[in-house]
């Protein structure tokens, strides 16, 4: 077999104890191979992507400023230690912490519930249920937000209320977007009902991946049903899992059309999350240098979180 | 038997329920859009007794000359999604089938750039863009879409390259086909539904994109159909039939791509490996 | 298969060309010339009615005047629009003119961004032909860094049936009658008696100010005092009773139904709004609301303070990075006289020019006449160039009294402390 052939092992070539000099050659050989492959994409990256990163981890050590050639002078940590003195943060980071803790177990669940149901051999209109579940997937966030805002409207109007009063639930129409709560209950619901149809179309293309006869062999061991979902479908889900699991914490850590078009972090900032607040810093307020540092923090904050997530990635095996 | 209708029972029952909340707000929208001269927030009862009719639609259709937005966004969108979905499978290749050093530093790297919300971004991007004389052309919005998006990409692509066994290459090697083949002739097909999956992504995501579109194109007549819709909610912000008329119009493409590329790759039903009833 | 051998061979071209990207179809923009030409490049956010008298008669009349610029215009939307000129500033792609927000005007100055326009030719004739207030809206720190192309305020609308219902056979003199008016309105049934906008400066400085509120000292150098003085305490006090006696439509914050749909609708006694409504709901097809019958509207009502409405509007500026700041000026200084500014007002834009807004063709519409009146008492926010940052922590203390969570001393106070640790950094 090639001897280039990715084992899912990459710190293979740093574990084998060789002279640097045949270590090198060996190095250079490989990303001779792999570079055809390998080198636009990364330019593309290095230049839109890691080049604004770089860039942004610098300026949030600086009080920015974007004229062209116009001084920006080092703070040192001034743009960090801001943050922890403003009490809008501290909202920021409790709703952002809230999101993702609200969000991210309902829509994982959701979605693979309503996977693995679409799957089941007997159902029909496979296409059709996933077509309707990823219709809201589709749909521009702005669309979206602004059918929410009119759904959720105050008063008798808005089609929820009408919905809860007609129906007896509540005797009268709730202000959805006046209280702290309410409010943040209608920014999940839209998170939720926005994304879950993307975790339902990852997990039916995994579950779709698994082979036949992992089932067959499972069945003449006895196993069917509930037991080979346990024992077959779950073990094979699990790489796919974590990337969706990082998948769902980045996206709740990124609510902001969501905030951004429904609330605009009302009432009184209670609904505002660190994406919409480091979109108003920068270009509200023009604290650019204070907004970089909001995102750093964020970034690092996601990047340890998933830390677990993204080992399980790296040492994926499917088959 | 009769346990098993039982259940069969209870699994549509929990789908339609799944669909019926999806479906909702849409057919909501829908009917709003049916009102004429809903100058303010329509009651309920008057959008359930709408009576169907395309006059808004003919209305807003013909107020914002949104054809010519609408195939510029279809050009920009088009070219966007080919060039990501092939550089992203690319890329994800790369990673998945070759071995080279610092391979996984380089995907952390990439990782860790999704995690950074980069507001700012756009500001060394468009001096970028500027620097290589692409302001106000399209290549540059292409440019921007695709390399600004091929992290993505890879991510999610790479996921589904790991599921290729690798048995199937040794027949391409005993017929003396190389890397480009084994690319060619294995991965690609055998990762259609991923592949279809991210073209719908990537698709969707430049029909809507507004921001950075509006920062490169400064000529309006090359300005793509997020940007007039922009325009057209920020001049009828009350009125919600033409608001979710013009909506519903733009995103009409974006629900047929999607219907296309299912039918063509994302074959459901077809490879049961389903768990069994 | 055959279809996707074809997407991916498209793919393929598509990435090679994009590979080398820079070789093809690129074409400049921005403001270079076009043969003898000086091409300037103008943003603004007319509306689609301004939009056509500025295409078909001011373009055709300025150019005609001056055979060697070119005007290219480009119609902005409004969401993202800092964005989109923070983005162009730093690129070094920013137009050469714009119309912008008034307020926006000192927070790019401040950011460097700018031209400075004081020195300019007949600058002080433009200065001495225009309102002053509006054109105060230009200044950071000393310097002008813009002209004002257009004004506006608000004047208070009231629902006639409403209104007379409550007993009142023209529009309401005084505070103390808007607050009657208002509490027999509501008594009556109506869900709002008197409209604020919402919880920011926009919609509540008229009230505040004409209640005898102030922000700031003279030179806008200060909040401490001023924002937190008895009489702006008493001017918050007075309008978190109003909240506090259901006078205040749900609008205050943000409730159902909107200021419009509340006054259609006869459940708002009265709601407050600039000229551009008037030809925003003289255009909707179809409906069956009239403004000029259902209507009657009045001065702010006058308070301890006056009559203090807020003024609004767009400056004119020239960005520093501009090749044709000299040409620029010309379109601007040209901008400001009469004949313009006339044209303009046909689209019910208020003139900045005295002249022209004084003119009888101008005037002859009783409601622009109404808002010329209203702009001789009415006040700017604060021009300062943190403002943004200033009102928002304002709003929030205001939104947080309305909702009674906080006192309208302990509010004020705070805010006014807040401000001006943000005017010192």
């Amino acid at each position: 077999m090639d001897p280039n052939l990715n084992h899912n092992d990459s710190d293979v070539i740093l574990s084998t104890k060789k002279p640097f000099s045949e270590r090198f050659k060996k190095g250079a050989k490989q990303w001779l191979d792999v570079s055809p492959f390998l080198l636009i994409g990364l330019a593309g990256a290095s230049i839109f992507v890691i080049y604004p990163l770089i860039k942004g981890i610098v300026m949030s050590f600086q009080d920015y400023n974007i004229i062209p050639g116009a001084e920006s002078p080092f703070v040192g940590l001034e743009n960090y230690k801001k943050a922890f003195s403003d009490p809008a943060f501290a909202y920021a980071v409790r709703n952002t912490f809230l999101n993702t803790v609200v969000t991210v177990p309902i829509n994982w669940f959701l979605g693979l519930f309503f996977a693995v149901l679409i799957n089941i051999q007997f159902v029909k209109y496979k296409i059709t249920f996933r077509t309707l579940y990823y219709l809201p997937i589709i749909t521009s966030w702005i669309v979206v937000a602004f059918l929410f805002r009119y759904l959720f409207a105050d008063g008798e109007d808005g089609l929820i209320n009408f919905l809860l009063v007609n129906l007896g639930l509540v005797d009268e129409p709730i202000s959805w977007l006046q209280n702290q709560w309410t409010a943040m209950i209608v920014i999940w619901l839209f998170h939720i009902w926005k994304t879950v149809g993307w975790t339902v179309v990852i997990y039916l293309a995994a579950l779709q991946g698994i082979p036949k006869n992992l089932y067959e062999a499972a069945a003449i061991d006895g196993a069917s049903g509930i037991k080979a979902f346990r024992f077959v479908t779950i073990p094979m889900l699990r790489p796919i899992t974590a990337f969706v699991i990082i998948n769902l914490i980045m996206g709740a850590f990124n609510f902001f059309p969501q905030v951004y078009f429904i609330t605009n972090g009302g009432p009184m900032g209670q609904t505002e999350v660190l994406q919409s607040m480091i979109y108003k810093q920068a270009f509200s307020n023009f604290n650019f240098g204070y907004s970089s540092a909001l995102g750093v923090m964020m970034g690092l904050t996601i990047f340890l979180i998933t830390l677990t997530q993204q080992k399980k990635l790296s040492n994926q095996k499917f088959m | 038997m009769n346990g098993n209708v039982f259940s069969k029972l209870i699994v549509y029952l929990f789908l339609i329920l799944g669909v019926l909340v999806f479906i909702t707000p849409f057919i909501y929208m829908v009917m709003t859009t049916f009102i004429n001269g809903a100058y303010s927030l329509p009651k309920p009862q008057e959008v359930f007794t709408a009576v169907p009719n395309l006059e808004n639609y003919e209305i807003v259709w013909n107020k914002n000359s949104f054809f010519r937005y609408f195939l510029n966004s279809l050009l920009v969108a088009g070219v966007a999604t080919i060039g990501s979905v092939f550089l992203g499978a690319l890329t994800a290749y790369a990673f998945v089938r070759f071995t080279f050093p610092g391979k996984e530093l380089l995907f952390r790297i990439f990782l860790f750039t999704m995690m950074i919300p980069l507001v700012l971004a756009i500001v060394p991007q468009f001096t970028v863009i500027k620097n290589l004389g692409l302001v106000n052309t399209y290549w540059g919005l292409w440019l921007l879409y695709i390399g600004g998006g091929v992290v993505g990409s890879t991510f999610f692509l790479r996921g589904f390259f790991e599921t290729v066994p690798k048995e199937l290459e040794e027949s391409i090697l005993m017929d003396g086909g190389g890397n480009w083949t084994i690319f060619r002739r294995i991965y690609l097909p055998l990762s259609k539904p991923a592949l279809g999956t991210m073209a719908i992504f990537s698709f969707s995501g430049t029909w809507d994109e507004y921001f950075v579109a509006l920062t490169i194109i400064k000529d309006e007549a090359m300005r793509t159909l997020p940007i007039a819709l922009m325009m057209f909610q920020g001049k009828y912000a009350s009125n919600w039939s033409w608001i979710f008329a013009a909506s519903l119009i733009a995103i009409l493409p974006v629900i047929i791509i999607y219907i296309i590329f299912q039918k063509k790759f994302v074959q459901s039903g077809h490879s049961e490996g389903a768990v069994k009833g | 298969m055959n279809a996707w051998k074809k997407l991916m061979t498209g793919a393929a071209i598509s990435t090679m060309l994009f590979a080398g990207g820079c070789s093809g179809g690129s074409s400049e923009t921005g403001s270079e010339s076009s043969g003898d030409k000086v091409v300037l490049d103008y943003w603004h956010t007319y509306s689609d009615q301004e939009e056509v008298i500025l295409n078909e008669k001011i373009k055709p009349l300025f150019e005609k005047e001056h055979p060697d610029i070119e005007l290219k215009l480009t119609r902005m939307p409004y969401e993202g629009l800092k964005q989109q000129v923070i983005a162009g500033v730093s690129g070094g792609e920013a137009p050469d003119l714009m119309r912008m927000d008034i307020v926006w005007v000192s927070e790019f100055a401040k950011m460097g961004a700018l031209q400075e326009v004081s020195g300019m030719d007949r600058f002080e004739d433009v200065k001495n032909s225009v309102f002053e207030a509006p054109m105060a809206t230009n200044i950071y720190d000393g310097k002008y860094y813009g002209v004002p192309v257009n004004t506006n305020t608000k004047i208070a609308i009231y629902n006639k049936d409403l209104l007379e219902k409550a007993g009142f056979n023209k529009a309401p003199k005084t505070m103390d009658e808007l607050k009657d008016a208002a509490k027999k309105a509501v008594d009556a049934g109506a869900k709002g008696g008197i409209g604020i906008g919402g919880s920011n400066a926009w919609g509540f400085l008229p009230y505040f100010w004409s209640l005898g509120g102030k922000m700031t000292n003279d030179d806008y150098t200060k909040f401490d005092g001023f924002l937190n003085s008895e009489e702006s305490i008493a001017a918050v006090e007075e309008i978190a009773n109003w909240q506090k006696d259901g006078l205040l439509s749900p609008t205050i914050l943000g409730g159902e139904p909107g200021a419009w749909d509340g006054m259609k609708e006869d459940q708002y006694l009265m709601l407050d709004d600039g000229p551009w409504f008037y030809s925003i709901l003289g255009n909707e097809e179809g409906s069956k609301f009239k403004p000029e019958e259902e209507t009657v509207s009045g001065l702010i009502p006058e308070g301890p303070g006056g009559s203090r409405s807020v003024i609004g509007g767009e400056n004119l500026v020239t960005f520093a990075g501009s090749e044709h700041p000299e040409e620029a000026w010309t379109f601007a200084k040209w901008m400001l006289t009469e004949e313009p500014q006339k044209l303009m007002a046909e689209a019910g834009l208020i003139p900045t020019n005295k002249n022209a807004a004084n003119d009888p063709s101008v005037i002859e519409n009783p409601i622009v006449e109404k808002y010329v009146k209203q702009l001789e008492t009415a006040l700017p926010r604060t021009p300062i160039a943190e403002w943004s940052e200033i009102e928002a922590v304002i709003n929030l203390n205001f939104e947080k009294v309305m909702r009674g969570e906080m006192k309208p001393k302990e509010a004020m106070d705070d805010a006014a402390k807040k401000a001006d640790a943000i005017l010192q950094q």
